[in-house]
């Protein structure tokens, strides 16, 4: 990995609330130009580390760097951040609202309105750019309050869970932005639950639980690691065979198929034999590599 | 410093441009004006004469009652009633005399035979013209001198007009009372001859100032800055839970320091703040301004209290101190609740501090010099209210204003400092209400 790629790194954070440590030693980095899925189950450490990226809060040690500087009250201009839990002031006309958070972003009055009226024209939110909150709906608040984190052309983007509340047309509109933002060699972080978008738009991936990194790298790597020992399997009976069978470490239902996880010095060619010696039709049997669903789950469900 | 800036024009702009502030701009001087001439219309107004009927059947006092009833007679107690009452703001001499005229055309006597009936033919007669609405009231003399007087009236809640008939009549039974020990009536009025008291404060230049009037302004004052802290603290409070309830709290922090914030959003309303009074001073120096180039009014005005442009900047100073004060407190209380509900529960115990400083307002307005009056207007959280009513009521020497805002400005750094801390930790604070120990802890640790 070359230094220059690297946009944002973290480097042994913690940081604990009394007794409780939310996030624990907690390193990564994140490259120039690629969109950074940061997944974990609720309580995991995931806003609380976006915190202290974003320098709402600092972290008790370790530190953080961006553009390979410490982060400060500048690297702030430079990230656009949406948080998971998000408001609007309800009655201030969008247009104002939209202005104030660029001139916190040290964007000049100027430059902001000709952004603002471009933002809502794509957005398709002209005709309500002298409105209220309170006379849009939910899915237009969103995103104004998506055009509020992008205003100021950020080099990084955070965004918390940024498509709940969206409807499918909406979540298809944002997903082409965010592909324009990393076509710029911008850099998106993307925290979510939705394993299916993750596995969609990011390159890499990390996955944390307990404030503890549990998986790190791109998605290829990670699937692939995970995927050598793995087989999708459909057959009529036959449970009594792979209950014998020594080599399964564990067995997930996926509808009308079974996905095995084979220990490293397990045979799948032994495991086929003896279901066919049993008698057992077996209508599929084969190497798969498994979803990021499959290894959230795995990971963090054993965990639990 | 931009950052902070654009903090200051959002809030200003927030508060400035809404309607409940170009009402309540406009809302203070009318209600106030309301509360000073709109009684005064409303008693000036003329009622129905009232068309009574006195049964005199002795025939002594019922032409003296007859004659303290007349148009005259109630003008001119009306008169010395209004002299002797020791400061009157709501009518000016000029329509005084007409509205005295309104109110003094109130009866109408009715002549009633009352010969060869008994008392009680009388009674029931009397009654069932009232019923027909033919008369509005009896008066009935008794025949005896010592007896008893009964009014009767089918509006007996006109209290001007009992209070006028109640009035005739003891007169007139002392006049006569006074006849009857051979006291004539100019010698009576003679004896009866009110002293005059004129209440005049003397400054410390040994210049005389009408203390009366000097009572009310001050009064007003400390009404007037007490009012606008509760409203503005209230204000604040509510932005803050706006913003920590909304969770903008949290786009805002990834922004621009919560220090930055608070403090500009502390300066932008208190800029609001300023700008309402400012409007409202304006206003009145203008409104005195226009009054005293009518020269027919200028003789009243005269009695006004001095006030100087210093007493006016001295009157926003005080007003900033006490805003930055109180609005610090109200951004803590924001920053610790869920709910502009529970904030409203919280905001209690500063507005009460604030309420009892207007009461020691009182005490300053009795006795501007007393010790009590030099120390709540130097203690912190009092002096922003006490301090301009002193100055007004007897200007302090100069040390002791400029004690009084050392002492303040070093209370408003404290509390900043406390609220800054408390708000950086406590709008990220979602689902609970802070405790009081915890809010120790986070102002310890910070």
């Amino acid at each position: 990995m070359n230094e220059e790629e690297v946009t944002l790194r973290v480097d042994g954070i913690t940081k604990s609330f009394g007794d409780f440590r939310a996030v624990d030693d907690l390193s990564f980095s994140v490259r120039a130009g690629r969109i950074f899925g940061f997944l974990g189950p609720n309580g995991a450490g995931k806003t609380t580390t976006i915190r202290m990226i974003v320098g709402i809060t600092v972290p008790d040690s370790g530190s953080i760097e961006l553009f390979g500087r410490r982060i400060n009250g500048l690297t702030q201009d430079h990230i656009g951040y949406l948080p998971e839990e998000r408001g609007l002031y309800k009655k201030t006309k969008i247009v104002d609202q939209l202005r104030y958070f660029a001139a916190l972003k040290n964007l000049p009055q100027k430059e902001a309105d000709r952004r603002i009226d471009r933002w809502l024209d794509r957005m398709q939110l002209s005709e309500w750019k002298n409105k209220k909150t309170t006379d849009l709906s939910k899915g237009m608040q969103q995103k104004v309050q998506f055009i509020a984190t992008v205003l100021h052309d950020p080099d990084l983007l955070i965004l918390d869970e940024p498509f709940s509340g969206l409807d499918p047309v909406n979540v298809e509109f944002m997903i082409n932005v965010l592909s324009e933002f990393r076509q710029s060699s911008k850099t998106v972080i993307f925290s979510t639950h939705l394993m299916e978008t993750a596995e969609r738009l990011c390159h890499d991936i990390l996955l944390v639980n307990k404030g503890r990194k549990v998986v790190a790298g791109s998605l290829r790597e990670v699937k692939e690691s995970f995927g050598r020992d793995r087989l999708a399997i459909r057959i009529d009976g036959g449970s009594q065979v792979l209950d014998d069978f020594p080599g399964i470490e564990s067995v997930f239902e996926k509808a009308d198929e079974k996905i095995l996880n084979l220990r490293p010095d397990a045979d799948p060619q032994e495991l086929l034999q003896r279901l066919v010696t049993a008698g057992v039709r077996v209508t599929k049997f084969e190497y798969v590599e498994p979803t990021l669903n499959d290894i959230f789950i795995e990971q963090i469900g054993g965990a639990k | 410093m931009r950052k902070f800036l654009a903090v200051v024009k959002h809030e200003y702009r927030k508060v400035v441009l809404r309607w409940s502030f170009l009402i309540g701009t406009l809302l203070f001087p009318v209600l106030g004006a309301g509360f000073a001439f709109v009684p005064a219309l409303i008693f000036s107004l003329k009622g129905e004469p009232t068309r009574i009927v006195i049964v005199d059947q002795a025939g002594k006092i019922g032409p003296r009652i007859r004659a303290n009833l007349s148009p005259e007679k109630l003008a001119e107690k009306q008169a010395e009633a209004f002299k002797n009452q020791s400061f009157e703001p709501t009518v000016g001499p000029k329509d005084s005399a007409d509205s005295l005229k309104g109110l003094s055309e109130g009866f109408v006597f009715v002549p009633f035979d009352t010969n060869g009936k008994t008392d009680e033919q009388i009674r029931s007669e009397l009654n069932a013209l009232a019923a027909e609405k033919e008369i509005d009231a009896y008066l009935l003399v008794p025949q005896q001198p010592d007896g008893k007087f009964e009014f009767l009236s089918r509006k007996a809640g006109d209290f001007i007009a009992t209070g006028a008939i109640d009035d005739a009549v003891n007169d007139a039974v002392r006049a006569e009372r006074l006849t009857a020990a051979n006291i004539s009536e100019s010698t009576l009025r003679q004896i009866n001859q009110k002293v005059e008291i004129d209440t005049k404060a003397i400054d410390e230049h040994g210049r005389e100032k009408n203390s009366d009037a000097l009572l009310a302004a001050s009064f007003v004052i400390g009404l007037m800055i007490y009012i606008s802290l509760t409203i503005y603290g209230q204000v604040i409070l509510g932005a803050v839970v706006e913003e920590k309830e909304t969770r903008i709290a949290e786009i805002l922090f990834s922004s621009a320091k919560p220090f930055e914030l608070m403090l500009g959003k502390l300066v932008g309303v208190g800029l609001a703040g300023l700008t309402q009074l400012g409007i409202w001073v304006t206003s009145l120096a203008l409104l005195v301004g226009f009054l005293m180039l009518q020269t027919d009014i200028a003789p009243f005005l005269a009695g006004a209290p001095h006030i100087t442009p210093l007493m006016v900047v001295y009157f926003l100073l005080f007003f900033l101190l006490g805003y930055f004060l109180f609005a610090s407190i109200f951004a803590l209380i924001g920053s610790m609740v869920t709910t502009v509900q529970e904030g409203g529960q919280f905001a209690f115990p500063p507005i009460m501090v604030m309420l009892i400083g207007f009461y020691f307002s009182f005490a300053v307005i009795r006795d501007p010099s007393s010790p009590l009056s030099f120390w709540v207007s130097i203690a912190p959280f009092w002096a922003p209210i006490t301090m301009p009513v002193r100055i007004l009521a007897e200007t302090p020497p100069f040390w002791q204003i400029a004690l009084s805002i050392s002492v303040n400005v070093l209370a408003i750094c404290g509390m900043v400092w406390l609220c800054a801390r408390v708000y950086r930790v406590g709008m990220l604070m979602y689902g609970k209400r802070a405790t009081l120990p915890e809010v120790w802890k986070w102002i310890r640790e910070s």
